[in-house]
This record gives C-alpha cells, structure tokens and sequence, in this order.
C-alpha cells in the first residue's frame, strides 16, 4: 500500500514534467508566441534606450545635476543612477508585462478545452492540479525566457556605472517581477479555464488585470485602515519594494498566496466543467 | 472486468442514462449499440472517469471508478467522441506524451510508441504534424493513444465514425486483434458493426438497457419474432400445452410476477411474427373455459431500436470514382 502510494507521487511527478515539457514545446511552435516575444523585446529595448539616453533620460538629469554644481548653483538632491535607472526600468517591464502575460496566459486550457484534450487529460493518472501546476511552470519559464534578454542587456549598461549598483538588488529586482507574472499567469490560467475563447479569455485576464491595478490606485487614494488593507492585496505594491531592493518576506507570502490560489481555482473549475459537461 | 450496475446520470433534470447494467468479462469485445443520442457518450464517459454518475456503480478491475479513479485511470485507454489530439504535434511525440502521462516507464516508450503505431498503421506519418493528417488518420491516432500503454479495458466511443470503408475494415480488424489480451467495450449506432466485432451487445435506448446478448441471438430474436403477455384466471397447467400446441407458438414461458390475485398466471408466449397469433391465443383460451384477464403485445422495444439504427453501410467502392457526364 505504502507502495503503491509512492509510485502514484512517483507518476504525478513525472507527469507534472511532462504537462511542463508539453506546454512549453506549444510556446516555441506557435507563431504568435514569436510575435508577441519580438513586440515585447523591441519595447523593451527601446525603453532601455530611452530611459538612459532620451532627453528625458537618467543621464541627461546627471548631466544637467553636474553642471549645476559646476556653476555653483544649489546642487539638486543627489540621485544614484544605477539604482534610479534599475527601478524604472524593471517597474517599466513589470508594466509591459501586464499586456504581454494575458497573452501568454489565454490558449492554456481554452485550447485544451476546443481540442477536446482535456478529455485525455482528465482520464489519465493525473490530478487536476498537477495539470494546472505543469502548465504554469511552462507559461512562467517561456516569460523567463523573454525576460533574460533584457534583463543581460540591462546588465551591461548598468556593469558602467560607477558606483555600481550591488547584483543583489539587481536580481531581487527581477526576482519580484518574476513573482508578480507568476501571480497573474496563475490568475489567467484560471480565466483561460473559463471559455473555450482563447480571445475572451485575453480580454477578460486584462480586465482583470486592470483591476488589481485599480486596486493600488484605490488603495492610495483611501485613508486610514481600509486604504493600508488594500495596499497590503496590492501586486504592484509588493512588486515595488522588490524593485526598490527591499526584500519583505510578507510580499514573497502575499505572490505565493496569488500563485496557489491561481492552481486552486483552475483545478476546481477544471473539475466543475465535467459536472456541467452534457 | 467492466461492471456497471443501476448507473444512471441526470443532466439538470433531464436523464440522460437510467438503470443501466451490464458486465464485459476479461478478454471480451462487447459492442454498446444505440441510435444517436441514446446514451451511449454519457455511459463511456462515466466509464473512463470523465463523468461522475449520479446514481449507480461502474467498476473496472475491480476499481470504483469515481472513489478509485487514480487507478481506473491507470488501466484504461479511452477514446473519447472525438479523438484527443494536439494539432501542434508530431503523431510520435504525442504518443510519447500520452505514454509518459499515463505512466509508461522511459525505457518502453519508444518500443510501445513504435507497437502502436505499427497496430494503427501510422508508421508512414510518424513525423507528420497532427493538423496535416487526413480525418481518417486522426482517428487511428486516437485509436494509437487509448492503446500506447497496454491497458487491459479500452474504452472506443465510435470509433469507427467519419472513416471510409476500407480504413472501418482495418479498424475493425485491429479491434479484434486487441480482444483477449484486452476487455474492450465500444459504442456504435451501426448495427452490422457490432455482428462483425464484437462477442457480445448491449443495446440502449433513450438511456435505458433494452437487451444484451450475443449478436446471433440478436438477430434470431428480431427475425420475425413477436411476443405476448397473457394474464388467465384458472388452471396454468392446462394453459401452458394449450397454447404450446398452437402453430404459430415457439415458446410459452410461465412468468410470476408479484402480487397477482389468486389463481391469476402470466405467460409470455413468443411466436411468429405472422398475423393472428393474438386472436388464436384468444381464441382457444377462450375455448377451453379459460378465464383470459388481460393480452397484450409487448412493446417491440427492441425493434423500435433496430429502426433508429443504421442497419446498413456504404459498401467500399471497388473502383475511383468515374466522371460522369450530365
């Protein structure tokens, strides 16, 4: 018994990897995969870009700082670069993201669901979890992978600034924005568990998305005690103070909790759609 | 092997299935015969775990399959209405994919990939995407994956749909050659199909059990063959060679229902299915002194089906079609 119990985690694991190696094949053979990668790359370069360089740009502040202090005016407040540029720059990513990952997040299971394949899913030696917890890992390595880019590119300008800025708050950086995309993969997986439209389920993960974004607006905008419990739910709030170089464990518990609640609900809605099934 | 017993399933308030009961033993194909809408989808899904059963029992193996579904899962191969495929695949990664989710160790996948293919004849398309395949192909993939991992009970919901007749023959070929190292039971509305399969039938319709048995017996007791229910006051023992004797009888069966008034009998009488076998049953009851309470003719349920039934088939075509000229 002890046994047979074993070999059964045994096979969810295996078929965990399996759902992953699957879903993340699917992303390298559909051509829109490859469109909204080249989008989002392009966007992100050119942000790259113009965050450092534009008019506007982070070098152009320094410069004009300098000169202030050459001419003996009041200097500015003293700003660190590396760092200024870091948070932007990533909060810049985190904010292309929220239009890429519903995306990424809509063929998921409405795909399987118009393929009938969810039939096969359901009637093999798998639970409904596993399925969901395959799957996510798959959207969220296939977003690493448009990420990683960007994110070596960002490290080249930032490897010339002096001071430099420290690989821990670099990375803590893309750690949360990782996290953040996970959370709302999570929550478009179980959208995409909803329909059989692949593009309803992109608009209606967006709307959602919105709202979570509605939800730090509100959450600045309120005073007193309801304004601090909305910004606790806040993703973006959290993701910030990962950008920001701030390491707070209750934001690696408030994404986590995002990201099991995602599994949760797309499981249970996975096993409702049999009972509704005529 | 396969044991279902008073299943029923009700969507909302509708019935789709009701009482149904019937068993497949070890190594046998038994057909699940019934016109469309019959049943016959809702009865395999419940089969393969897909659906939950309102009321009712389904075990494979032994296993229950709603509370043991894990191990249901591990010992069936399921071919759903329509055959589960990922458009995006090569026919041999999918079925290394179906093989590792159901469970088939690493170093055998390639050797049942390669048995499964060769039963299916898909050897020839291995390295073909899935969406490029012809209908007909499709299905022997469907039929490919429900038999990668070697189950013992595979489950075919039509698996012969939207195939040509050659590609049915070879199907139905496979089919055959799968049964005694494996139960299958599959589902059809075409009724010669399941004289050319399987050893046993059980026909639904309107989602109730109508009979099972083997085909011959089937065909024997549509041929012409009508049946009657007699309820007489009186002496059985007299009824019974009475109308046994009769020409148009085959056979006359003494039934005992529950609460039948004192010396009241009922006797199913089956005849020919040529006029008057209800009038000489009347007739020499009558005649003899018999007390004749009630005579009815039995609903022709299962000649009801048999005409919902596709009862014929497209012969293959021996030559390409000629241009014809108008």
């Amino acid at each position: 018994m002890m046994n047979a119990k074993a070999n059964l985690n045994n096979l969810i694991f295996k078929n965990i990897l399996a759902i992953y190696q699957r879903e993340l094949q699917s992303y390298f053979t559909s051509p829109l995969s490859y469109v909204i990668t080249a989008v989002f790359w392009l966007l992100g370069g050119f942000f790259l870009v113009a965050i450092l360089l534009g008019p506007q740009g982070l070098i152009a502040a320094a410069a004009q700082a300098d000169q202030a202090t050459q001419m003996g005016m009041a200097p500015p407040p003293p700003f660190d670069v590396a760092y200024e540029f870091n948070k932007a720059y990533v909060g810049l990513l985190g904010s292309l993201s929220m239009f890429v990952l519903p995306m990424l997040s809509m063929g998921l299971y409405t795909d399987e669901r118009k393929q009938g394949t969810l039939e096969l899913l359901a009637t093999s030696p798998i639970p409904n979890w596993a399925v969901a917890l395959g799957k996510l890992l798959a959207v969220v390595t296939f977003y690493i992978g448009m990420v990683l880019p960007l994110m070596v590119s960002q490290s080249v300008a930032l490897g010339a600034a002096t001071p430099p800025l420290g690989s821990a708050g670099f990375v803590l950086s893309y750690v949360g924005l990782v996290l953040m995309a996970a959370s709302l993969l999570a929550l478009g997986m179980f959208v995409s568990s909803l329909t059989e439209s692949t593009v309803l389920a992109a608009i209606m993960t967006f709307a959602l998305i919105l709202l979570l974004w509605l939800v730090d607006a509100v959450a600045q905008g309120l005073p007193g005690a309801l304004g601090e419990a909305f910004s606790h739910l806040s993703l973006l709030r959290h993701f910030t103070t990962f950008t920001e170089g701030v390491f707070d464990s209750s934001s690696l518990v408030l994404f986590l909790s995002f990201i099991i609640l995602g599994i949760f609900l797309t499981a249970q809605s996975v096993e409702a759609l049999r009972f509704q099934r005529s | 092997m396969i044991e279902v017993e008073h299943l029923g399933k009700t969507y909302g308030s509708t019935p789709a299935i009701r009482d149904v009961t019937f068993e497949a033993q070890p190594g046998e194909i038994l057909g699940f015969l019934g016109p469309n809408g019959a049943g016959k989808t809702t009865t395999m899904r419940i089969l393969s775990g897909y659906l939950p059963a309102s009321e009712g029992t389904a075990r494979i193996a032994g296993y229950d399959v709603h509370t043991d579904s894990m191990a249901v899962r591990q010992r069936i191969g399921y071919l759903p209405e329509s055959p589960p495929l990922y458009p995006q695949m090569t026919v041999e990664g999918y079925l290394n994919f179906v093989a590792k989710i159901k469970g088939v160790p690493a170093g055998m996948r390639p050797q049942r990939a390669q048995i499964a293919m060769e039963r299916c004849g898909l050897l020839d398309r291995r390295t073909t995407l899935i969406r490029k395949l012809s209908k007909g192909y499709r299905q022997r993939v469907g039929i490919a994956q429900a038999i990668i991992h070697d189950p013992p009970v595979i489950i075919l919901d039509e698996p012969t749909v939207g195939l040509d007749p050659r590609q049915i023959n070879e199907v139905r070929q496979l089919i055959k050659n799968l049964a005694g190292s494996h139960t299958i039971i599959l589902s059809t509305h075409i009724l010669p199909e399941v004289s050319m399969t399987c050893d046993r039938v059980t026909i639904i319709n309107r989602g109730q059990v109508v009979a099972t048995d083997t085909p011959d017996n089937l065909t024997a007791r549509l041929a012409g063959e009508i049946a009657y229910e007699v309820e007489i006051k009186g002496d059985v023992n007299q009824a019974q060679p009475l109308l046994a004797h009769l020409a148009e009888v085959r056979q006359v069966e003494i039934l005992s229902p529950d609460h039948l008034p004192e010396h009241h009998h009922r006797l199913r009488v089956t005849g020919h299915q040529d006029a008057g076998l209800g009038q000489a049953i009347a007739a020499s009851l009558v005649h003899a002194g018999l007390e004749l309470h009630e005579l009815h003719r039995q609903q022709a349920t299962l000649e009801d089906v048999f005409l919902n039934l596709t009862t014929t088939e497209p012969s293959a075509p021996p030559v390409p079609p000629v241009e014809v000229s108008k």
